[in-house]
């Protein structure tokens, strides 16, 4: 700490990020995101043919839940910062709110899943419900397919469009309201401790619609895209990887503001210190949950769980799983233990960035092996025999991640653009700049 | 009659708040002092800087201590159950791609031996347990673990003068400094 932070060294009316510096980068990846969901759009819908429409409904789910899961993140941290009545992160939690608030704009990316034409491809139990027609769903199931029957009161379509509603409008509203709630406070001639106790009154059930958000979201447009599979792990392990990977964006987002000049004197090493800990911690959480999933599995081999994995660790796909084990989990945890490197923000970055493309390691493994059979086992005539990768399939994987990569940065860029980049009124503010752990 | 001779061990200073020993800690650091610590009644944040003290080499121990941990965890593992008694439950290879099932027992005995060296390696860095410390002679000194904030320099540091380091104590705002003999028995 090079000197005691005093109410003198804090900007009364806030550190404001200069647009104008931002507008090209911002500009570029809007007109990027727009292209690109234009081309996706016509592409979910049809209109380059039928072997491009299933497979790209696969790219889509792949990137949107990759960065649906850092915009949950986001909001998680929000959360858990004002419910555990935690001074460190004041100075960043500005950042927590922001990266939280790109939710309701990132999930509207998730619209096309609600269109017949796009799910088909994704969601085979949706198509066994189709076919009932206009008689009674459940006597259909009864008929042709009993586990549909048993899981009818989860799965059916009624209800997975209310829970789509649920998810975007729940965690919307949450994190909309604590955010406004943090950035009055910007302005306010009297800023007092009152918010600070409404945040974290309204933190605490709020967190239990992200915690359903983010498990639900998962088994929907995830594990539902196999409905024979389940995994009560799997809204955790969803989570792991959501809360380390929205913490390193957090982390390059701070290292960022920190190189413009941004976050004077109230961000330092030890606030990178406390989120390279933050990333650790969740690097071993993840690894934990994940092999925990895997071992159950591998123990039990029960024919409708060990699906999963008899699809990812066969061929190819087994060279990405074992990569997972020591890229995402061995090789991060022995480089996150040295201390010195999480207070330097700039190796501290290089980790996360390293951190978020396992994440996309994580995430292609988790959505794209099914494509190969669900399509082949659809319709053979266009997406070819059943096969791990169906070939030429991965361009359009790019293409999604790019589209949603673009906007996901335009969003977050005009997030950060709003308001202050720390609250500066808030009481803890010196607490914070004055960490030291 | 005999006369005792005492060894000295240091001059022993108080000070009024946390504070003024983190302010006074910084000076006796600059004054160049090695062999001095500091007591409080609870931990002081910041203080292990305002001493100069060196990172523990502790954590170096612990990793190689998990190591250990897990190179024993897998080698009794993989012996018991591949090599000498191979047992098949399930199906499941008895080879080296078992190690799912050996996971959790390389997981507690990495944390059994980290926890280990965690404790002897402090244990040891500290020199604890001990019978007594020279500083138990002084009459003010158990205030350390209720409302007292003391330093002490010792006798055997090379900057160690009789006079000069009451100077200095007396100078930062050391108060009821006293002279530290080591009892003898």
């Amino acid at each position: 700490m090079s000197h005691h932070v005093t109410s003198a060294d804090i900007a009364i009316n806030g550190d404001h990020l200069d647009k104008s510096k931002i507008s090209r980068v911002k500009t570029l990846s809007f007109i990027v995101a727009a292209c690109g969901t234009i081309v996706s759009l016509l592409a979910l819908f049809g209109v380059f043919g039928e072997f491009f429409q299933g497979t790209y409904a696969y790219s889509w789910v792949f990137a949107y839940y990759f960065f649906l899961t850092l915009s949950i993140g986001g909001v998680f941290w929000t959360l858990l910062h004002n419910v555990s009545n935690s001074g460190w992160g004041t100075s960043v939690r500005r950042t927590f709110e922001n990266l939280g608030s790109t939710f309701p704009w990132i999930f509207l990316f998730g619209i096309p899943l609600l269109f017949p034409q796009v799910n088909q491809y994704l969601f085979e139990w949706m198509n066994i419900h189709r076919e009932a027609g206009s008689g009674s769903v459940k006597e259909h199931l009864h008929h042709s397919d009993h586990l549909l029957y048993n899981k009818h009161w989860f799965m059916n379509i009624p209800f997975w469009l209310g829970r789509f509603a649920f998810y975007g409008i729940g965690l919307s509203a949450v994190i909309y309201f604590l955010r406004k709630l943090s950035t009055t406070q910007d302005t306010d001639p009297n800023p007092g401790v009152q918010r600070l106790f409404r945040a974290r009154f309204h933190s605490t059930y709020t967190l239990i619609v992200f915690a359903l958000t983010i498990t639900f979201t998962g088994f929907d447009f995830l594990m539902g895209q196999d409905y024979k599979w389940f995994s009560t792990m799997w809204g955790v392990y969803l989570f792991a990887g959501s809360a380390l990977n929205s913490m390193a964006v957090i982390v390059l987002v701070t290292a960022w503001l920190k190189s413009k000049g941004h976050l004077k004197h109230v961000t330092g090493p030890e606030h990178f210190h406390i989120m390279g800990k933050l990333m650790f911690a969740f690097t071993t959480f993840w690894a934990y949950i994940a092999f925990s999933q895997y071992f159950l599995i591998w123990y039990a081999n029960i024919t409708e769980e060990t699906s999963y994995f008899l699809i990812r660790n066969t061929g190819n796909w087994n060279i990405g799983m074992i990569c997972l084990v020591f890229l995402h989990f061995v090789v991060p945890f022995v480089v996150l233990l040295q201390a010195w490197l999480k207070k330097n923000p700039k190796y501290l970055s290089i980790v996360a960035i390293y951190t978020l493309c396992m994440h996309a390691l994580d995430h292609y493994l988790i959505t794209i092996p099914e494509r190969g059979i669900s399509l082949g086992r659809m319709n053979h005539k266009v997406f070819g025999d059943i096969v791990p990768a169906i070939p030429g399939a991965f361009w359009g994987d790019i293409l999604a991640f790019v589209t949603l990569g673009a906007a996901f940065i335009f969003i977050l860029l005009r997030a950060l653009g709003q308001h202050s980049l720390y609250p500066n009124r808030d009481p803890r503010i010196l607490e914070s700049a004055n960490l030291s752990n | 009659m005999s006369t005792t001779r005492k060894r000295v061990y240091g001059y022993l200073a108080e000070f009024k708040s946390a504070s003024a020993l983190y302010k006074a800690a910084e000076k006796v650091r600059d004054a160049g002092f090695s062999k001095w610590d500091c007591y409080t009644p609870y931990p002081v944040h910041g203080l292990d800087a305002a001493m100069g003290l060196k990172r523990s080499i502790l954590p170096w121990f612990v990793f190689f201590g998990g190591i250990t941990g897990t190179a024993t965890a897998f080698t009794l593992a993989y012996v018991t159950q591949v090599v000498i008694y191979p047992t098949v439950v399930q199906a499941k290879p008895t080879n080296i791609f078992t190690i799912p099932a050996f996971f959790p027992v390389m997981f507690e005995l990495t944390i059994l031996f980290s926890g280990f060296t965690v404790l002897f390696g402090l244990l040891g860095l500290i020199q604890l347990p001990r019978l007594n410390h020279p500083l138990f002679a002084s009459k003010q000194f158990h205030r350390a673990t209720d409302d007292g904030f003391f330093i002490a320099i010792e006798a055997r540091d090379e900057k160690f003068s009789p006079q000069g380091t009451r100077d200095l104590l007396a100078n930062i705002g050391g108060e009821n400094i006293e002279l530290v003999e080591e009892e003898q028995n």
